[in-house]
């Protein structure tokens, strides 16, 4: 009964957001009701799983055991803080709030289909369900309604939906081969029960474009191409639900046919699985280096993980596939910190390029300290979760002697490290030339750009930053502008860093006055950069937002954030039994 | 002996237009066209299902024919019309990543190796109609895929995943007929959902850049970005 | 077999006599579709009479094969229909001459000294003529192979005797998809190769849009006479292939006997005529190409045809 509940409340919530005499006054608290009260239920649900080993609510149609439950409870607990996220985050990004229902309307359909995945038991129903998944979500990604926004939402719809049909004849192929091997019925233990006795012949190729087809949906390589537009064009909220479980939630079902598969194809399986998880961890890994937008560094890393997982699901054996649980579980959690976290460095300055947000610390420690904590995380440093799933997974495939295959991974998850690092790093620290950009410059002048004018006299932009500190602006500003004429701006802003320390400790104190200051004097600039062709607004500048401890993030942010580290932060040192259990018995389901 | 005789080369026949229309749907230069050969293809699909269902009776094959014949030559459109009325009436021409001639070479190298791909599961399946069926309903999911990555244009681009789906339906009447009715019933609705979905979805691509050249917008990567 | 020399020239006569009726046919059919009176059925015949009772003019910068032509493209059809079943369904006396794709090649011979007789003169509008014609020609070439090889690998055979039978015995054999797709395929290379409406505009005048009309401009006297003639009869012997062995194997004489065979006459002429109503129909509701949208359209009629190709090997 519960588990028809998880489903339907959803749903209900959805249709109470679509009515406009409900949903344009209570859409929000209806979503904040209906997901928290998903999570309690799939709380309850997963004790029984834990307890009883599989929840059955209809025989052969809705059922849920501990792989099921795990990704359940995934799904409501990100999805109970995304809803949270969106109280704080939604009203501020929304140009017109009078439509803020259609997203609450849409963010309850698109938990309804992402729970729809795991309780049910028939590959065939399971299709639709990962259809919906893409149908329902479409319509959030292209919820900003700019350009960009609608071309991510297109290439997601039009890539995944391709993904699907493949998927489609390989689902139909399988029936057919168990058909051949003997029916049953079309469920994931009716299928088990036949499996040696499939034909290879066909199970391969319908293993195969269930594995390419959804493969485009959880983002493999070949066809993760719409993966790092949708991911970073779609609200913040609806990134962390999309990169964090929509992507886990399709490959389990890709995982749940590998004991399908196994009897009758052998070895086979596991080398597709590892060819596709290398390649997805490297290319995701090497493309993680050049991006230019910290939403996108998250989309890439969100590829990787999934090839990660595959791997560890490649490597065979029963500590891999614990591996692999205990990764589910590590990216779910620290992937939606990360869109967390990147959604309030998005709020506060209104950039997306990584290039022109520096000194994120001295703006907001909480959101400074998010995404750092957030990168470490989600790179795999020591006391966070992904670390323990990265190494518990390089470990299994030590013990199963898979050398080569764990080298590789090995490499591709260091390059993957110092790309999120080294991006990250530069928006967090980098103090007072970041200052001075923050301020008053919404992206920094390369080389090229800041030739000619600057080069008259003093900017105004340099000469803002450095008022507070009252320092003779003539020749030092001018010293200034040479550096970074001459210099790519990483090494500039070491050197303008050098100066500010030497102007005193104080720079940091004296910030609000200097924020005071600025938003007096920064309308000349403001013009003057835009006569540059540097076409948005010094966003920082804005009065809405004070610097400080939370710098002017809205406290469902901030709460949300403190919630998702919760995870993010204990199961690193600290895993509790109920959860292993969990997670070890669902490592046994793709066990076989 | 002569009757089902008659009813497999019919079978044959019904799936050699299904073939030709989905050729049809990569020849043709006009979103109108486009949409013709698509509506034509599902009646092939519905007359293969009917063809196969009726001797001996399948109710589940006659129910499939039913409900394609319903769905995509009348609620699709219907649905379109609604979402997008000005893409669907117009007759101008569609844009190509390809010439046509050239599309057209590489879908007949398609469905050959589409065909070549098949052979044992065809000679897995052993009956006469999956010799026609496997094949072409695989050509088909593979020459809808090969539509949606050379049209440029939003419209044609759902029709090819549409056809998508009619290769699959089309390839799964003949070798497994015993399919529960409800998989055929949710896929259908879920071809609708999909059609409201992307419609919408055009509108607003309409809306937003006056045009629904999907294939124009091209500023998501990481070369422009900055 | 003194019988089989009379009836293969029978049919050779049945194709010269009525070829000018079918080009009138056509004719006053469209003109009706378009709602006028149109011409006199019978106007093809006047005209080549007319033609042949006037001087000619040749050209003193011309050489032989300008005068040679004429000759070349009346005898070609004339020796294809010894070869092809146009009143019998069994082979006659000169059969064994050539199979079809003799017949293609003797039809093609024919089209390549027209073109070298547009080149020949000075005239601006033949040599434009004459290279568009190949840029059909060389579309329709691959199609009218597949179709030739699909026929023969189906039929086992190129005689097309032999493959006439294929499609009609069993009857079920008639609706083989191979079978369906190939007369499609052929269909169109009658449109293209008779000069017909999206390719062509028989009834243009306007000698920059023409492609097959415009390679005939210096022709006048009997000599223009034998190269209309020629040209009619080219397009019927086209359409008795097409009905008589692709398409309708039916109403043909299958014994010997004067009657029978005497009877086939009007059943392929009114076979002929249901074919030109269709022929017509196409050509009204269709619209010119332009020129290098032509390739647009081969190129269907390739796929089909190789389509059909496939289908069979599908089917088998």
């Amino acid at each position: 009964m519960t588990v028809f509940a998880i489903v339907l409340l959803p749903l209900l919530a959805a249709v109470l957001c679509w009515i406009p005499a409900v949903g344009k006054r209570a859409a929000a608290p209806v979503t904040f009701v209906s997901s928290a009260g998903l999570l309690a239920l799939t709380i309850h649900v997963t004790a029984r799983v834990v307890v009883l080993g599989k929840v059955v609510a209809l025989a052969n149609w809705v059922e849920v055991d501990s792989f099921g439950a795990l990704i359940l409870l995934l799904v409501s607990s990100v999805g109970v803080l995304a809803c949270i996220y969106s109280l704080g985050y939604m009203p501020k990004m929304t140009h017109d709030s009078s439509i803020l229902h259609h997203y609450y309307g849409n963010f309850n359909l698109f938990i309804f289909s992402m729970v729809l995945v795991p309780v049910v038991v028939s590959p065939s129903i399971e299709w639709l369900a990962v259809e919906f998944t893409t149908l329902l979500s479409v319509l959030l990604v292209g919820f900003e309604s700019n350009s960009e926004a609608l071309e991510a939402a297109w290439k997601y719809a039009v890539l995944t939906l391709t993904g699907a049909a493949i998927a489609l004849f390989g689902f139909l192929l399988l029936f057919w081969a168990m058909q051949k091997g003997g029916g049953g019925s079309y469920t994931w233990a009716g299928l088990a029960a036949v499996a040696a006795k499939m034909p290879p012949v066909v199970l391969k190729t319908a293993f195969l474009m269930i594995l390419v087809g959804f493969g485009a949906k959880v983002g493999l390589v070949p066809l993760h191409t719409w993966l790092p537009d949708a991911h970073s064009q779609a609200p913040t909220p609806i990134c962390a639900l999309l990169s964090g479980v929509e992507t886990t939630a399709v490959l389990y079902v890709i995982l749940r046919l590998m004991p399908i598969v196994r009897p009758a194809l052998g070895g086979a399986i596991e080398r597709w699985a590892l060819i596709f998880g290398l390649l997805s961890v490297g290319v995701a890994a090497f493309l993680l280096i050049q991006v230019h937008d910290y939403k996108r560094l998250f989309a890439y890393s969100t590829v990787e993980h999934m090839g990660i997982i595959l791997t560890a699901a490649g490597f065979g054996g029963a500590a891999a596939h614990y591996g692999a649980m205990y990764q589910i579980l590590a990216h779910a959690a620290t992937k939606s910190f990360c869109f967390f976290a990147a959604g309030a460095v998005l709020l506060l300055t209104g950039e997306r390029d990584i290039a022109s947000i520096r000194g994120l610390m001295q703006r907001s420690r909480v959101a400074g300290s998010a995404l750092l904590v957030g990168a470490l995380a989600i790179a795999g440093a020591p006391p966070f979760v992904v670390f323990l799933g990265e190494f518990l997974i390089l470990r299994a495939g030590l013990s199963e002697g898979r050398y080569v295959a764990v080298g590789l991974l090995a490499v591709f998850l260091v390059v993957a490290f110092f790309g999120i690092l080294l991006h990250v790093n530069r928006m967090v620290f980098s103090r007072v030339a970041g200052e001075a950009r923050v301020l008053t410059e919404p992206e920094p002048p390369t080389g090229e750009e800041i030739e000619g004018e600057e080069r008259l006299g003093s900017p105004p932009w340099i000469s803002v930053s450095l008022t507070p500190v009252e320092r003779p602006t003539g020749t030092a500003s001018a010293h200034l502008a040479e550096a970074l004429e001459a210099m790519p701006s990483p090494t500039a802003s070491q050197v303008v860093r050098a100066e500010g320390h030497s102007s005193g400790p104080g720079a940091s104190e004296a910030h609000p006055a200097s924020l005071e200051a600025s938003s007096a004097s920064s309308s000349p600039s403001s013009v003057r950069t835009r006569t540059d062709g540097l076409s948005a607004p010094p966003v920082v500048a804005d009065p809405k937002f004070p610097s400080g401890f939370a710098g002017g993030l809205p406290w469902p942010c901030v709460l949300t954030l403190l919630l998702a580290a919760i995870p993010v932060v204990v199961f690193g040192v600290y895993v509790p039994h109920p959860l292993y259990e969990l997670l070890s018995r669902a490592a046994a389901v793709i066990g076989g | 002996m002569a009757g089902e005789s008659f009813l497999y080369q019919f079978n044959a026949l019904t799936g050699g237009l299904f073939l030709l229309c989905t050729f049809g749907m990569v020849a043709t230069r006009q979103v109108q066209g486009c949409m013709r050969f698509f509506i034509l293809q599902s009646l092939f699909l519905a007359a293969s299902a009917f063809l196969l269902g009726i001797h001996p009776v399948l109710w589940g094959l006659l129910a499939v024919a039913a409900i394609n014949v319903v769905n995509k030559p009348i609620l699709v459109p219907w649905l379109l019309r609604r979402t997008i009325p000005e893409e669907i009436h117009t007759r101008r021409e569609i844009s190509q990543v390809l010439n046509i001639p050239a599309a057209l070479l590489l879908a007949l190298a398609i469905a050959v190796g589409a065909y070549f791909l098949t052979l044992p599961w065809v000679n897995l399946a052993g009956t006469s109609a999956a010799g026609v069926n496997i094949p072409i309903g695989l050509a088909a999911l593979l020459l809808g895929a090969f539509t949606l990555t050379v049209r440029r244009e939003a419209v044609p681009q759902l029709l090819g995943l549409l056809a998508m789906e009619n290769g699959a339906f089309f390839t799964s009447i003949a070798i497994a007929p015993e399919l529960h009715l409800l998989v055929e019933l949710i896929v259908a609705f879920d071809v609708l959902i999909a059609v409201f979905v992307i419609g919408v979805l055009t509108r607003a691509i309409h809306k937003q850049i006056g045009t629904t050249q999907v294939g124009a917008l091209a500023a998501l990567r990481e070369e422009s970005s900055r | 077999m003194t019988s089989h020399i009379l009836f293969n020239l029978l049919q050779v006569a049945v194709v010269m006599a009525f070829a000018p009726l079918l080009a009138g046919v056509t004719n006053r059919l469209k003109e009706v579709i378009q709602s006028k009176h149109g011409p006199n059925i019978l106007q093809p015949y006047w005209d080549i009479w007319k033609l042949f009772h006037k001087d000619e003019v040749i050209s003193d910068q011309s050489s032989w094969i300008f005068r040679f032509t004429p000759y070349l493209v009346f005898i070609t059809p004339l020796f294809v229909t010894l070869l092809i079943p146009v009143l019998t369904s069994y082979p006659l006396f000169f059969a064994f001459m050539g199979d079809m794709l003799g017949a293609g090649f003797v039809l093609a011979l024919g089209g390549f000294f027209f073109t070298l007789a547009a080149v020949d003169t000075a005239n601006p509008y033949g040599p434009m003529g004459a290279s568009r014609t190949r840029l059909v020609g060389f579309l329709a070439e691959p199609v009218f192979m597949i179709v030739f090889f699909t026929v023969s690998f189906i039929a086992g055979s190129t005689i097309p005797y032999i493959v006439q039978q294929q499609w009609v015995q069993p009857l079920s054999r008639f609706f083989e998809p191979a079978h369906v797709l190939i007369i499609l395929a052929f269909f169109i290379l009658i449109l293209a190769e008779g000069g017909r409406i999206p390719v062509d505009n028989p009834s243009g005048h306007f000698e920059l849009a023409m492609i097959d009309e415009s390679k005939g401009l210096e022709y006048s006297g009997p000599a223009a006479a034998l190269m209309k003639w020629g040209g009619e009869m080219k397009l019927f012997v086209l359409i008795c292939v097409f009905l008589n062995v692709l398409f309708t194997p039916w109403g043909l004489a299958s014994t010997t006997a004067v009657s029978d065979v005497l009877l086939a006459i009007p059943l392929v002429l009114f076979k002929i005529l249901i074919f030109v109503v269709v022929l017509v129909i196409v050509e009204s509701s269709l619209a010119k190409l332009r020129l290098f949208r032509i390739s647009e359209f081969l190129g269907v009629a390739f796929i089909t045809s190789v389509a059909a190709m496939i289908m069979w090997l599908f089917a088998m």
